[in-house]
């Protein structure tokens, strides 16, 4: 539920164009630590960029993926373990080109791949700090997926903002004030609560499986902790 | 969705209408503005008018029905979320709310279905940070290849009884196969980067096959962006 999925010309522009402002300037930032931000495994720029490419593939595989739970079929994001994986960074600029892919698959509108992006990337951002200051405590598969929790749980947090404020706005424009507004608030919180909470818990026990496995074949590709413990 | 993109690529690489032929600048300077008009006007006969236009692109350009109203109906459901969360009693807000993403959903059909996908991002790319328009490129070509990759993983899992037991077990499972995914991801990256070295690799992922260069086929573009422009001075203002 963090990607937004909003068509183009129902956002109000201010939103969407300095969402867009926002995540271009970002992007530039991000392209400017290329390098030296990006905490990529091994390999120069060239390497990073082929290695972002494969990951904003395997993401919009995993998209595309039906989990079925019960009556309701989840679509996974993947944002924490990318951010872990990939650092924050890198990780911005993935989630940028995903929201791109799939706004010419007919996924989101072209107008709010700013927002997408900036909702989707905030999650990630915050995934690689918090893995790393949970590895000397926990296991990867459980530092990976309270990373996971929490990047999710933020860009979930960002997901309901966006929304309120284009509905308020939308609301703002009405005839009536009466007719619009609190009620309707009241009716995406209901409905979006029960999703975000599923959410993080799906993305979570999927991160935890992902770690597991990682840990197990290629733990070189899972960041060291900030400050390693005596060996 | 991905076999909507999959499709839409194939179509877009050989299709033969005068769309296909014209250049990858004169239809992205159109989509632009036919999906700028739409989203900023507030008049009603502009947008009917807009989407109308959109419907005669797409329908000149062949591209199978199926596929266009699938793609093009996508933004209903979402766009319906909107009107009912902004009921105003009046007709002109649930109609300017609807046309204006379905008049963009179409128009970006017609573009992507006409142009092929290293014609489209090279111009886009020149606009984005060089690392992010490599980006770009690289995940659009490995999309594919990943995503086959995808569907024989969870095909698998499906066979070998990963989708039953407790929901906590299938989603573990999940991620391991998604793990999988990753690491494939990861050493295919690996082997991309080595051919980038053999190919003489220079930094930048070049898509300048032939998106600026003008053909005649861009005269039917000027004519339908002419078209545009004359639709939108006219109905601007009315209702």
């Amino acid at each position: 539920m963090s990607h937004l999925h909003i068509p183009d010309g129902v956002l109000p522009p201010l939103l969407w164009a300095g969402g867009l402002l926002l995540a271009l300037i970002l992007l530039v930032l991000s392209g400017r630590g290329e390098g030296t931000a990006s905490e990529l495994p091994r390999g120069g720029p060239a390497q990073s960029i082929a290695t972002r490419g494969a990951l904003g593939g395997v993401v919009l595989a995993a998209m595309a993926l039906e989990l079925p739970l019960g009556p309701i079929e989840y679509h996974l994001s993947l944002v924490g373990p990318v951010g872990v994986l990939i650092g924050p960074a890198a990780a911005f600029q993935l989630v940028f080109v995903v929201s791109a892919i799939l706004a010419l698959a007919g996924h989101g509108g072209f107008t709010v791949v700013g927002l997408n992006a900036l909702v989707l990337g905030a999650g990630a951002a915050v995934a690689r700090p918090l893995y790393r200051r949970l590895i000397p405590r926990l296991k990867p598969a459980p530092a990976l997926a309270l990373s996971t929790a929490v990047s999710q749980g933020l860009s979930g947090v960002l997901w309901m903002l966006v929304m309120v404020i284009a509905l308020r706005s939308l609301s703002h424009g009405g005839a009536d004030p009466r007719v619009v507004g609190m009620p309707r608030m009241a009716v995406l919180t209901a409905l979006a609560l029960p999703l975000w909470i599923l959410g993080i818990a799906v993305e979570s026990a999927v991160a935890f499986g992902l770690a597991r496995f990682l840990a197990r074949v290629r733990p070189d590709l899972l960041p060291a902790p900030v400050h390693p413990g005596p060996v | 969705m991905i076999n909507t993109l999959a499709r839409i690529d194939q179509l877009a690489s050989s299709g033969t209408t005068a769309w296909h032929r014209a250049s990858a600048i004169s239809k992205l300077l159109l989509a632009t503005t036919i999906i700028t008009l739409a989203i900023a006007s507030r008049s009603i006969a502009l947008l009917g008018s807009l989407y109308a236009f959109a419907w005669l692109l797409v329908i000149t350009s062949r591209l199978p029905a199926r596929l266009v109203v699938a793609a093009a109906s996508y933004p209903l459901l979402f766009s319906a979320l909107f009107v009912l969360g902004s009921w105003d009693q009046t007709w002109q807000t649930p109609v300017r709310l609807l046309l204006r993403p379905l008049t963009a959903s179409l128009t970006a059909v017609w573009l992507v279905g006409t142009t092929p996908y290293p014609d489209l991002f090279a111009p886009i790319s020149r606009v984005l940070p060089r690392s992010v328009g490599d980006g770009l490129f690289l995940t659009y070509r490995g999309l594919f290849e990943l995503m086959a990759s995808a569907e024989r993983l969870w095909r698998a899992l499906r066979l070998r009884g990963g989708t039953q037991g407790s929901p906590r077990r299938r989603l573990n499972l999940a991620g391991e196969s998604l793990g999988s995914l990753v690491l494939f991801g990861f050493e295919r990256s690996q082997r991309q980067y080595a051919a980038m070295l053999l190919r003489g690799h220079s930094g930048r992922i070049c898509g300048c096959r032939h998106w600026a260069e003008w053909t005649r086929e861009d005269a039917w573009v000027a004519l339908a962006g002419a078209g545009v422009a004359a639709a939108s001075l006219l109905l601007w203002r009315k209702a």
